[in-house]
């Protein structure tokens, strides 16, 4: 019989909530998220870094915010953390409702999703994409490049990848600040 | 006052007698018979083609002389070289490439290195090796090649200083390392490892890689095969013993260079390339035969691979720091115990990465990650992502260490400044972990 993992202490800081419990060694960040915290919008895909449908963001104070795929990421190395799941978007309202970010809003509007396995992936990479346009704008004509770039490495097996693709650029034209002069 | 004077004197008197053995043709020494001179007919062209097409593949042409995206054998991929970038020219049959080469002159430029006109062939070209491909191989490659499409595109300016832009220079270069004759089979020797030779020195050209050059960038014979370093990364030792140090067994080198996948990893970097556009389409008879010729036998038998290499000391701080890296970064893919998954990612106990002389292979796979990549029979490696951004160089050399020693059983002698000389030859790309 194989002992079983060595649990050592995990803190950090999930959709702004501080976060601290033993959580074994060798666990994902997938399996975290979904069987300690209950967290079950980071999709398992793939399971092997292919199809980005379990992204979360990293946001480190003075860096721009990354993406990191949970499958193949081990818990332990989001000790310290701060991080975004597809939960952490959408804004809860004093009357317990919920606004949606401008990402999210701009799938909805673009019928964006068809089965919305993949959607929690694309709404991680179009928001880190708007984050860093914030901090870095580019021209006009590279929007679609940008985009293109962003989601390029998210798989959709409905193919909806058109709408998505539509629904971010036409968010990214529509936001000021994103796009230089 | 005198001295520099003479010394001046001795050198354009040196320099014209060069020029002058130069231009007089003394320094030329052509291995072409003058049989090829008749031209091959129509009907010869049509039957020797497919045999060329396996020469061609087993010369590893395609992946110097086409652009990735480019037109087939049109040319267009540049070679940093120490001296500046050198592009490799057309060999389609248009007027840009071969088109109109006789039979002859493709014999002298693939053997003595020189073009229609006289004009002189950088030794980018491995002509040196191809040098001892024999007169049927060659006829076969030149009627494979004068039989694909000619592509209408022009060669791309070389951006050599001078004097390398001095062709003529070459004559000289040619006088210091140009073989004067080829070898002949060794009567001594088993067919099957003159045949290895053959495939591996002319044919494959193996050495122009892994023999480590001079400062005139000429190979040294005395350390033939004994590893290099190609553009800042390490083109391992492939002896006997280097061989084995990376855990190959004869049976398992073959498969490897037949399939570009074994217990030991899977061909990376630039030999990644060399698998896919030459290795793969090789004969098995001919990768037995390498495989022989590389492990020095004259006959091969059935034999265990060489013993999994016994993990090596490392320090425990290092192991703890390695391992939560490991954990973190690396498991998901290549397993908790380094066993990797099948068709996705490659075992790292026992990878042959970790086990060369060198670990600059490793660490930029680290750093810079790696491609999806396919391999014969629908096996497909996935892509590797690069940590560039995610690890510092202590923390690379702490996973390196540890990783070579537990998996390897290699030493942990690597140091912050290996990982900072790899990470030097990122792009900025790479460095912002995209």
């Amino acid at each position: 019989m194989t002992a079983l993992p060595k649990s050592e202490n995990l803190s950090l800081t999930v959709n702004g909530k501080p976060v601290a419990m033993p959580v074994p060694q060798g666990v994902s960040m997938q399996e975290f998220l979904h069987e300690w915290l209950g967290l079950t919008g980071a999709r398992m895909g793939c399971g092997q870094g292919i199809c980005n449908a379990c992204t979360v963001m990293v946001e480190e104070p003075g860096k721009l915010p990354r993406e990191v795929r949970t499958c193949i990421t081990g818990a332990h190395w989001f000790e310290g953390k701060t991080i975004r799941t597809v939960e952490g978007h959408a804004r809860q309202n004093a009357d317990g409702s919920l606004t949606l970010s401008p990402v999210q809003q701009a799938f909805v509007e673009g019928f964006a999703f068809q089965c919305g396995y993949c959607t929690p992936g694309f709404v991680t990479a179009a928001t880190v994409l708007i984050e860093r346009l914030k901090a870095a704008p580019v021209p006009r004509e590279a929007v679609e490049r940008v985009v293109t770039e962003a989601l390029d490495p998210h798989i959709c097996r409905c193919t909806g990848y058109v709408r998505y693709h539509a629904a971010v650029r036409d968010l990214v034209l529509a936001t000021p600040g994103l796009v230089t002069a | 006052m005198r001295k520099p004077l003479i010394a001046l004197a001795g050198l354009a008197v040196g320099g014209a007698a060069l020029a002058g053995l130069v231009f007089s043709g003394a320094l030329n020494r052509s291995v072409v018979s003058s049989k090829v001179e008749t031209p091959l007919t129509a009907e010869q062209i049509k039957q020797l083609a497919p045999h060329g097409a396996k020469v061609a593949a087993a010369a590893d042409c395609y992946a110097c002389h086409t652009a990735r995206g480019g037109a087939p054998w049109a040319g267009g991929m540049p070679f940093e070289t120490p001296f500046g970038v050198i592009h490799a020219t057309n060999i389609s049959p248009s007027p840009e490439g071969i088109g109109g080469w006789s039979r002859a002159a493709f014999h002298r430029a693939l053997r003595d290195g020189i073009a229609p006109g006289g004009r002189h062939l950088y030794p980018a070209m491995p002509y040196t090796s191809y040098r001892g491909m024999s007169e049927g191989d060659v006829d076969a490659l030149f009627a494979y090649m004068t039989t694909r499409a000619p592509m209408p595109v022009a060669n791309a300016k070389n951006g050599l200083a001078f004097p390398f832009d001095q062709r003529w220079t070459l004559a000289a270069w040619n006088f210091l390392h140009l073989p004067a004759s080829v070898a002949e089979p060794d009567p001594e020797r088993s067919a099957l490892w003159n045949r290895g030779r053959y495939v591996t020195e002319a044919l494959g050209h193996c050495g122009e890689c892994h023999t480590p050059r001079d400062l005139t960038q000429g190979l040294r014979q005395s350390q033939a095969l004994t590893g290099a370093v190609i553009e800042g990364l390490e083109a391992p030792d492939i002896t006997p013993t280097g061989l084995t140090r990376m855990g190959f067994s004869p049976a398992s080198l073959a498969t490897f260079m037949g399939s570009g996948l074994s217990a030991q990893g899977s061909a990376t970097h630039q030999m990644f390339d060399v698998v896919h556009f030459s290795t793969r389409h090789m004969d098995r008879a001919d990768l037995t035969a390498m495989a022989a010729y590389l492990f020095d036998r004259d006959a091969l038998a059935e034999e265990a691979p060489p013993a999994p290499p016994t993990p090596a000391p490392v320090a425990a701080d290092v192991t703890a720091r390695a391992e939560k890296t490991y954990a973190g970064l690396c498991a998901g893919c290549h397993g908790a115990k380094g066993e990797g998954i099948p068709h996705v990612s490659v075992p790292m106990r026992g990878n042959a990465s970790l086990r060369t002389a060198s670990a600059s292979g490793f660490v930029r796979a680290v750093l810079a990650g790696l491609p999806a990549q396919s391999f014969p029979n629908g096996e497909r490696m996935e892509a590797m992502p690069g940590f560039a951004a995610d690890l510092d160089d202590a923390a690379i050399v702490d996973l390196t260490n540890w990783m070579r020693a537990e998996w390897g059983g290699q030493a942990p002698t690597v140091r912050a400044q290996d990982v900072a000389s790899v990470r030097a030859t990122l792009t900025t790309r790479h460095a912002a972990g995209e």
